[in-house]
C-alpha cells in the first residue's frame, strides 16, 4: 500500500500547483482585456450624465472623468498593482492596504465584491449551489437508474433487435447536445405545438414561495416536478450513451471470462452468475465516474441553465460574462477547478477501493 | 542522429500526415483553379509580358474575366468530361436528361465533381503523399482487412460517403446557393461574379473582386448588379414596365415640384441656387434613364442579354427584403422561403447549408491539428518515457483540468472573434489532450514487441524505428477517435454560438440559429429551432454511424458466452 498511499499524496500536492498555474492564467488575462469594469463604469457614468444634465453634462462628457477619478477607480477596483502582485493580492499571500494591510483573499476565504451587484461574491455563488446540485443529483441518479438496467437489458440479448434499436437510440441521444434536446422538447410539450404539458423554462413558478408558505405543499411538489423533467433530459443526455455502452460493453466483457466460465461449469444457475458474479465486477468502471460526477453536480450547467432558463451556477457564470464582472468570474473558477481536482482523485480513490487488482504509483 | 533531429523530422512527417486530409482538398480545387487558368493563357498571351508582378496581377484581376470567357468554359468542359469519361455515357446521360429543368445540369455538375474529387483524386492524391515520404502507397493486408470489415458495415460505410461527398458539395457553395450569378451577359458585357467569389474564398491569400456594378448591365446606379432583378428582366421583359412606371411617376411628381421653384436670381443664397441646380440636374438624369430605358428593354427583349443564376439564389448575407412582412418570416413555398428567414432576414436555406460547411470544416481543421500535435506528444512520451513521460503527463494533468468552454468564453469577451482564434483555442485547450493518452498507451506496448526491440537491437535509427516501425502501427485509435472528436468539435462549436461566444456576429451557423429560436420565438417561430436541430441530429448521427462503423472495422471486439 506504500506505493499507492505516495501517488495519493502526490496527487494531492498537485492540486495547488494546477489551481495556481490555471487561476492566474484566467487572471492575468481578464488584467488584460479591453472592456473592463473601468470602462463600463465610464459608460454607465457618461449615461447618467446625459439623461441627468442634459446636453451641457453630455458635451463635457469626455473629461467626466479626469485623472484623479480614474486613478480612484482602479485603485477601487484593484486595477493599480502590478498583475503578478494583484494576483498574489487577490489569492491572499499579499497584504491588502485597503484591509487595513491584512492578507484577504481566496486563502482567507474573501473572494471579493462583485462589481455589478456591489455584493460579496461568496455569498453570490454559494446562493446558486442548491440549484445547481438539485439537478446535478437527480440528473446523475436518474442516469444510473435508466443507464444500468438498460445496458445489462443490451449485453445479455446481445446482437438481438432489441440490442439494435436501443443502439440507435443511445447514438441519436450521443449526437444531439443535451441543450438542444432541453430547446426540442420545449418546442414539442411546453408549446402549443404537439401537446402543452410542461411549462416553457424557469426553476419552478414565480409564486412557488407564497404557496409553500400557504401549506400546499402538494402543489409545489408537482410544480417541482412539472419544471424538472425537460431540464434533467438535457441533464441526462450527456451520460446516458457512455453510461449505458460501458456497462454493456463491461458485462459483456465479464461474461467471456474464465471465471464466468468456472462458475457456468460448476452448476450455477444463469441468473445468479449474471447478476451475482459477472454484475459486481462489471459496475467497477462505471464506479470510476462517480468521482467527475461530482464535477457535474456544479459545471455542465451552463447551456441547459441558459436552454431552460433556470437561474443557477452557469448562468450567473454566463451573465457575469456578458456584464464583465471579473471578480465572480474568477470566483466561479475556482468553484469549478477545486471541484474537478477532487473528482479526479475521486475517482482514482473510489477505483482502487473497489478494484484490488489496480495499483497506481 | 540526435534527439532534436528524430522529434523535429517526426513532428514534420506527423503534421504532414495528419493534416494532409484538410489540405488536400483545398489543393484540389486550387489546382483545378490553376488549370482553369492555364487553359485561358492563350487568350492572355495578347497582354504584353513585364516581370512577375504583371503576372500576379493577370491572375488578380482578370481570373474570369469577359476575354478570358473561352478558357473558362473550355476548363470545365474538360472538368466535367473526366467523369463522363470515366464513367462511360452515364453521366452524360442523365445530365441530358436533367436538361429538361436547366437546374439540374448545375446540381450535377457539382455532385459530379464532388464525387470525383472526393472518391478519386483525394485517394490518388494521399497514395501520392505517402510514397513522397517513402511508404509503398500499397495497403497493408491488415488495413485492407480493415477497410473491407469496414465496407460491409453498411450504415456506416454510406453514411461516411454521403457526408464526404455533402462535404465536398459544400466546398462548391458559393455556384449552388448564392445570390451572385454564375454568369451574366449584358450587350457585350460578360462577368462571371460567383465563380469569382468562389475563387476569392479559395484563394485566400489574395484577394479577387466579384463586384459588378449595375450601370454596366442595364440597371441605374454605383451599386452592385441586382442579378435576381436582371434574371426576371431575362424571363419576361415586360417587368421593365413596370421600373418605367416608377421612373414616370418620380420624374412628373419632380416636374410638378419643379415647375413651383422660381429660378433664383444671380445675387440669391448659394444655398438656394445649389438647390435648383440639383433639381434640375435630377429630373434631366431621369429623362436620360427613361430613354436608356427603352433601349434596355429592346436589349432584353432582343436577346442580347442572359443569366445563369444559381440552384438556389439567395446567399447567407442577402436580406429577404423581397417578401412582405416583417422578420423572422414562417416557412412558405408559396413566397417562396422554404424553411423561412431568422430575425434579421437572412434565408435559413442558405444559413443552414453554409452553417453546415463551417461546422464540418471547424471541426475537421481542429481535429487535423490536434491529432498531430498530440500524436508527436504522445509519441515522444511513449517512445522515450522517463523524466519526459512524467513532466508531460503532469503537465496534461494540469491543462486538462481547465475548464474549457468557460476559458474559451472568458477570452472571447476580450478579443475579436474570428474562425481561426476558434481554431486555435479549441486545439490548444481541447482537441490535442484526448488523443495523447491513446498514443502513448500505443506507441509504450508497441516499444516493448519482439519486433521493435529487435529493430533496436540491429541498430536502427531511432527515426526509422518511430516512423518506419512503431507509427504506422500505433494509428488505429486516432483513426477510431476521429469520428467522435468531430462530433465533440460540432457540439463545441454550436454551444458556444449558441451562447454568443462563438464565430463572429454575421457568420452563418446552426448555434446562432438555435439561440434566436428562444422565448417568445419557441412559440411563434418554431422553425428557428426545428431546422438547426434536425440539421444537428441528422449530421451529428452520421457521423456516429461512422464511428461506431471504424471502431466495429478496426478494432473488433468478440464477445464469445456460454450459455
Amino acid at each position: 500500500m506504500h506505493g499507492m498511499t505516495s501517488y495519493f499524496i502526490r496527487r494531492i500536492l498537485l492540486v495547488p500547483v494546477t489551481f495556481v498555474c490555471i487561476t492566474f492564467m484566467v487572471y492575468a488575462i481578464q488584467r488584460l482585456a479591453p472592456g473592463g469594469p473601468i470602462e463600463q463604469a465610464q459608460a454607465r457614468l457618461q449615461q447618467e450624465m446625459a439623461a441627468e444634465g442634459g446636453a451641457a453634462a453630455a458635451a463635457t462628457g469626455d473629461s467626466a472623468l479626469d485623472e484623479e477619478t480614474m486613478k480612484e477607480l482602479q485603485r477601487f477596483y484593484k486595477l493599480d498593482r502590478p498583475i503578478p502582485i494583484g494576483y498574489m493580492i487577490w489569492l491572499g499571500v499579499w497584504p491588502d492596504r485597503d484591509k487595513g494591510g491584512k492578507l484577504s483573499g481566496v486563502l482567507e476565504g474573501d473572494f471579493g465584491t462583485s462589481t455589478r451587484w456591489a455584493d460579496p461574491v461568496l455569498d453570490k455563488i454559494t446562493s446558486k449551489f442548491p440549484v445547481s446540485i438539485y439537478f446535478g443529483l437527480i440528473g446523475y441518479l436518474a442516469s444510473w437508474l435508466v443507464c444500468i438496467p438498460l445496458g445489462i437489458k443490451k449485453a445479455l440479448n446481445h446482437r438481438s433487435n432489441f440490442d439494435t434499436a436501443t443502439s440507435m437510440l443511445v447514438f441519436l441521444g450521443y449526437s444531439i447536445p443535451g441543450f438542444v434536446a432541453c430547446v426540442l422538447l420545449m418546442l414539442l410539450f411546453a408549446t402549443d405545438m404537439v401537446y402543452k404539458i410542461f411549462p416553457l423554462g424557469d426553476f419552478r413558478s414565480e409564486n412557488w414561495d407564497t404557496m409553500w408558505a400557504a401549506g400546499e405543499y402538494w402543489w409545489c411538489v408537482k410544480d417541482q416536478i412539472w419544471h424538472t423533467a425537460i431540464p434533467l433530459v438535457g441533464w441526462m443526455l450527456a451520460s446516458f450513451a457512455t453510461m449505458t455502452i460501458l456497462m454493456k460493453n463491461s458485462l459483456l466483457d465479464n461474461l467471456g471470462s474464465d471465471y464466468v466460465r468456472t462458475a457456468f461449469a460448476k452448476g450455477l444457475n444463469e441468473r445468479r452468475v449474471v447478476f451475482v458474479h459477472a454484475l459486481r465486477n462489471s459496475m467497477i468502471p462505471l464506479c470510476v465516474g462517480i468521482g467527475h460526477a461530482v464535477g457535474l453536480l456544479f459545471a455542465g450547467s451552463f447551456l441547459i441553465e441558459k436552454a431552460c432558463n433556470i437561474d443557477g451556477m452557469g448562468l450567473l457564470g454566463y451573465t457575469s460574462l456578458l456584464q464583465r464582472d471579473y471578480p465572480i468570474l474568477m470566483g466561479i473558477l475556482v468553484f469549478l477547478v477545486l471541484i474537478r481536482l477532487t473528482g479526479n482523485i475521486l475517482s482514482d480513490l473510489i477505483l482502487a477501493l473497489v478494484d484490488p487488482r489496480v495499483r497506481f504509483s | 542522429m540526435s534527439i532534436l533531429t528524430t522529434v523535429l523530422l517526426y513532428a514534420l512527417y506527423a503534421v504532414l500526415l495528419a493534416i494532409g486530409a484538410a489540405v488536400a482538398s483545398w489543393l484540389v480545387f486550387s489546382v483545378v483553379a490553376l488549370a482553369l487558368w492555364l487553359v485561358s493563357l492563350p487568350v492572355r498571351l495578347t497582354v504584353p509580358k513585364s516581370g512577375l508582378m504583371r503576372l500576379v496581377k493577370a491572375i488578380q484581376l482578370g481570373l474570369f474575366g469577359a476575354r478570358e470567357a473561352a478558357g473558362f468554359v473550355l476548363g470545365w468542359i474538360i472538368v466535367l468530361l473526366l467523369p463522363v469519361l470515366k464513367y462511360g455515357g452515364l453521366l452524360a446521360l442523365i445530365a441530358a436528361a436533367g436538361y429538361a429543368i436547366w437546374k439540374a445540369p448545375m446540381i450535377l455538375l457539382v455532385f459530379a465533381l464532388s464525387w470525383l474529387v472526393t472518391w478519386k483524386l483525394i485517394p490518388w492524391l494521399w497514395v501520392r503523399l505517402e510514397r513522397l515520404f517513402g511508404g509503398s502507397g500499397k495497403m497493408t493486408p491488415i488495413t485492407k482487412k480493415r477497410v473491407a470489415r469496414f465496407r460491409r458495415i453498411k450504415r456506416g460505410y454510406w453514411s461516411f460517403r454521403v457526408i464526404t461527398t455533402l462535404f465536398v458539395m459544400s466546398l462548391f457553395l458559393e455556384l449552388i446557393v448564392s445570390g451572385k450569378a454564375i454568369a451574366i451577359y449584358y450587350d457585350g458585357n460578360l462577368a462571371f461574379p460567383a465563380p469569382r467569389e468562389w475563387v476569392d474564398k479559395l484563394a485566400f491569400f489574395t484577394k479577387i473582386s466579384s463586384f459588378e456594378k449595375a450601370s454596366d448591365f442595364g440597371q441605374v446606379g454605383d451599386q452592385e448588379v441586382d442579378y435576381r432583378k436582371f434574371a426576371k428582366w431575362c424571363d419576361d421583359p415586360s417587368e421593365l414596365d413596370g421600373v418605367k412606371k416608377e421612373l414616370e411617376a418620380k420624374l412628373e411628381k419632380n416636374e410638378k415640384r419643379f415647375a413651383k421653384m422660381k429660378p433664383p436670381k444671380p445675387d440669391a443664397p448659394e444655398l438656394k441656387r445649389k438647390r435648383y441646380e440639383s433639381k434640375q440636374r435630377s429630373i434631366a438624369k431621369t429623362k436620360v434613364d427613361l430613354a436608356e430605358l427603352v433601349e434596355t428593354r429592346r436589349k432584353f427583349e432582343g436577346g442580347s442579354a442572359w443569366v445563369l443564376m444559381p440552384v438556389y439564389p439567395y446567399g447567407p448575407q442577402d436580406l429577404r427584403t423581397d417578401v412582405e412582412g416583417s422578420f423572422p418570416l414562417k416557412p412558405s413555398l408559396a413566397k417562396g422561403i422554404p424553411l423561412g428567414t431568422d430575425t434579421s432576414g437572412h434565408d435559413v436555406v442558405a444559413l443552414l447549408t453554409y452553417g453546415f460547411r463551417i461546422s464540418f470544416l471547424f471541426a475537421l481543421v481542429v481535429a487535423a491539428i490536434g491529432y498531430a500535435i498530440g500524436i508527436v506528444v504522445g509519441g515522444i512520451q511513449g517512445y522515450y518515457g522517463g523524466w519526459t513521460d512524467i513532466v508531460t503527463q503532469r503537465f496534461q494533468e494540469i491543462w486538462g483540468s481547465i475548464p474549457f468552454l468557460f476559458t474559451i468564453m472568458i477570452i472571447g469577451t476580450m478579443v475579436d472573434r474570428t474562425l481561426g482564434l476558434m481554431i486555435v483555442l479549441m486545439v490548444i485547450l481541447r482537441s490535442w489532450l484526448g488523443i495523447t493518452y491513446y498514443v502513448r498507451a500505443e506507441f509504450y506496448r508497441e516499444k516493448a514487441k519482439d519486433y521493435v526491440q529487435a529493430a533496436i537491437g540491429a541498430g536502427v535509427s531511432d527515426r526509422k524505428i518511430i516512423l518506419g516501425h512503431i507509427l504506422p502501427n500505433s494509428l488505429v485509435p486516432v483513426v477510431t477517435f476521429a469520428p467522435f472528436g468531430i462530433v465533440a468539435y460540432i457540439g463545441a462549436l454550436v454551444s458556444l454560438d449558441f451562447l454568443g461566444f462563438g464565430l463572429p456576429p454575421g457568420t452563418p451557423s446552426w448555434g446562432a440559429l438555435l439561440g434566436q429560436g428562444l422565448g417568445d420565438n419557441l412559440t411563434h417561430y418554431p422553425h428557428l429551432t426545428i431546422v438547426p436541430t434536425v440539421a444537428l441530429a441528422i449530421s451529428l448521427y452520421m457521423v456516429v454511424m461512422i464511428g461506431e462503423a471504424v471502431r466495429e472495422a478496426f478494432d473488433p471486439k468478440v464477445f464469445s458466452r456460454l450459455r
